[in-house]
Order: structure tokens, then sequence, then C-alpha cells
């Protein structure tokens, strides 16, 4: 009797790990991959509502050793990039307005001048010439630094190395900055110099060199940090 | 008593095969690149910061690779920044990658996966999605791509001269796993 129950016991546990152990053994063999749909995208689901859970054995992101602070959400640095993009984006749009009133204020500015060489009768231009050009020139430089104040003031992200074309596109700052602070300076000694009845002279026949330098720095300025540019306008989108 | 304690022994002795057909991966060289593409700009920003392992038991295997989010290099540190505050990869640092297959898969030449990628606070799911398998000694070489798209993950495409971004941000994996 007892022998007859022994059989049964390793009968069964014959029986077990035969049922038991087959899966992982089989799944090993070199069988070849059943012929398989083309990707398809399902629907994205909020991590709400996952249709399946991980299996137990998977591995988990702790698993991978990254630090805490890797992980870690940091609710205050999205703070400073969300006003950081923010102050970027106006920088950006501000910066293509003020480019027009600046074009025109180049446009205007051989007719706000007094023409003649010595010797001739001296052309006076216009008042209405003198203040449009005055005026565009105002524009331009209010519009130029409300644009580079919101450049300036975006808070800075700390460990962040300067790479690519924002590096060319600050460093002409340095040319149109200064430039945009002389021409107006420039223009106005050339508009008394001419008031009082003089030739424009000394520093201030200088206004056009630094007012259409600054201008080529500040479209240089947008070329950059538009660069590389790739025209793919033909691509479907 | 004694056929019962045969018994037990015999199922505690089958145990171990649990063990043995369980394999694992290490994620030993990875890189990971995001495409965006613009009418004026074609961008890859790279990533080699990943890290992953994989599991496979009961003829399943169960991938996982993650990376920061701020780890990706796209040439241009304004553009990387403009990425990281447009995923809200502050707020979600990691991209998380699970990927799920067949076994068997793990000898043929094309591995179809079924993933869930978790970003930007979202999770999209992608079903058999191909990556090539290559064997390079006791390791693997996947390479794929995973179609993913700023809707997915409802990431408002970022705009530069009033043009918006395309939906279509595709993200080429090329990883190396070490058997373990």
């Amino acid at each position: 009797m007892r022998m007859g129950a022994a059989k049964i016991a390793l009968g069964v546990g014959v029986l077990l790990s035969a049922f038991l152990m087959p899966n992982p053994l089989r799944a090993q063999t070199n069988t070849p991959a059943p012929q398989q749909a083309p990707a398809k995208q399902t629907s994205p689901t909020s991590s709400q509502s996952l249709p399946s859970a991980p299996a137990p054995q998977a591995p988990s992101l702790q698993d991978l050793g990254f630090s805490k602070e890797q992980m870690q959400a940091n609710p205050k640095l999205q703070a400073r990039l969300d006003k950081h993009t923010h102050m970027l984006k106006i920088h950006q749009r501000l910066g293509l307005i003020t480019a027009a009133p600046m074009i025109a204020d180049l446009i205007t500015g051989p007719m706000a001048k007094a023409k003649g060489k010595n010797g001739q009768t001296i052309m006076e231009p216009t008042s209405a010439n003198i203040d449009l050009h005055a005026a565009l020139g105002s524009t331009t430089a209010a519009l130029y630094f409300t644009t580079a104040s919101f450049a300036i003031f975006a808070p800075r992200i700390q460990g962040v190395k300067k790479r690519g074309a924002i590096r060319v596109h600050e460093a002409l700052a340095f040319i149109h900055g200064p430039g945009m602070v002389l021409t107006p300076i420039l223009g106005a000694m050339a508009f008394k110099q001419e008031q009082d009845g003089e030739k424009v002279h000394g520093i201030a026949s200088a206004h056009g060199a630094v007012a259409y330098t600054t201008a080529i720095a500040y479209g240089t300025a947008i070329v950059a940090i538009s660069w590389p540019i790739h025209l793919k306008f033909w691509e479907k989108r | 008593m004694k056929p019962r304690i045969l018994a037990a022994a015999f199922l505690l002795a089958a145990l171990p095969a649990f063990a043995q057909s369980a394999t694992q991966w290490a994620l030993v060289q990875s890189t990971l690149s995001y495409h965006m593409s613009h009418p004026l700009h074609q961008v890859d920003g790279v990533s080699h910061a990943a890290k992953g392992k994989g599991v496979c038991s009961n003829g399943e295997c169960d991938f996982l690779v993650a990376a920061p989010v701020k780890s990706f290099n796209s040439g241009d540190s304004n553009r990387d920044l403009h990425m990281l505050e447009a995923t809200r990869g502050a707020d979600f640092p990691m991209v998380v990658v699970r990927a799920r297959f067949p076994q068997s898969e793990l000898s043929s030449p094309t591995i179809y996966a079924d993933l869930e990628v978790q970003f930007a606070g979202q999770t999209a799911h992608y079903a058999n999605v191909p990556f090539q398998r290559a064997a390079q000694g006791s390791d693997m070489r996947i390479v794929g791509t995973v179609p993913s798209t700023c809707s997915d993950f409802r990431i408002d495409r970022p705009s530069f001269l009033g043009i918006a971004i395309a939906n279509e941000i595709p993200v080429r994996v090329d990883a190396i796993w070490h058997f373990q």
C-alpha cells in the first residue's frame, strides 16, 4: 500500500515538473519567428489608464542606476524654462518686427541729409524727411531696446554650456548693441550741425556708416540664429 | 510520510529550472536620436546617456531603456532648452521605453516589439515595432525606429518664424546589449 502511494506521489511529481518546466526551456529553442504585421501605432493613453501592467520579472527604472537627482521632477526648473522660453519667443517676435522700421530708416537716411559739394549750393532736406527719419529711428531704438531686454532679463538656466548658433547671435550683439546707442546720438549731432548751418563734421559724419554697420550686424544676428538653414518646403507636412 | 517528502523534494528540485531559464541583458552602448523637421531646419538630437536592462523568462522578454531628457544634444543649446521646456523635461526628466516581445525572437534577425513609451508626462503604446537584430559575439545590436509624434505625447509643437515643426519626431534606437 505504501509503495503504491509512493508511486502515485512520484507520478504526480513527474507530471507537475513536466508541466512547469517546458515553457522556459522551449522558449530558448531557435524556432523561426512567426510572420508579424507591420509597425502599427496605437492611440496614446495617459499613464492613468495603462492597458497592460509590466510582468513581475520586468526590470524597473530603479534597476538602471540613475541617480535620484536625475529622476526627480524639478517644478522650479520647469517654471524657469517656461519663463525663459516665453521671454525668448517675445524676443524673437519683437526682433523681427524691429527689422521693419530699421530697414525703412536706412532707406529714408539719404533723404534726411543735406546734399551738395564744396563750392556748390547746399540742398537742405525737407523737415518732413528729417521728421520721418527721426521718427523711424526713435521707433527702431525703442523696439530694439525692448527686444534686447527680453533676452537680457530672461532667466538663466544653470549648468547649460552654450553651443551652436546662439554664440554667434550673442557675439553680434556686441556690435549692434553699441551701434544702436551711437547711431541716434550721432544722428542728433549731425542734425544740430546742419541746423547751425555747418557741414556735418567730426564724429557726427560717421552717423551713416555706424547705422549701416549696426543694421548689417543685426541682420546677420537674425540669420545666425536660424543657421544652418535647410529649405524643405516641398516636404509633406 | 515518506512519499510526501519525496514529492516535495521533486517539486523543489524542479524549481531551479525557472531560475536557469531567465536570461538577462544589460545595455552597454547606445545612441538614441530624435529627428525634428521644419521647413527651414532638419535637426537630430542625440543622446548616449541611456541605460537599460532586459529580462527574458517564461517565453517573454521585457526590456527597459531610459534616458534623461536633458541628455539629448542637437548641437544648439538654445534649441535644447526649448525642447526641454516643450517636453516638460524638468517635470518629467526621464524618457522611458519598455519593450515586450517573445523570447523566441531573440534568435531572429527582426524583433517585433510592443513598446510603451513614457515621455513628457504621457504614455504612448506602439505595437509590432520592428527592430533589426545582429549578433556581435556575446552581444547583440538592436537598431530600429520608434514612430513617435508630438501629438502622442501632447507636446505643443515648437515653431520658428511662425511655422510649427512637423508632428512626426521619429526616435532612432541603436543599442548594444550584453548577455549576462
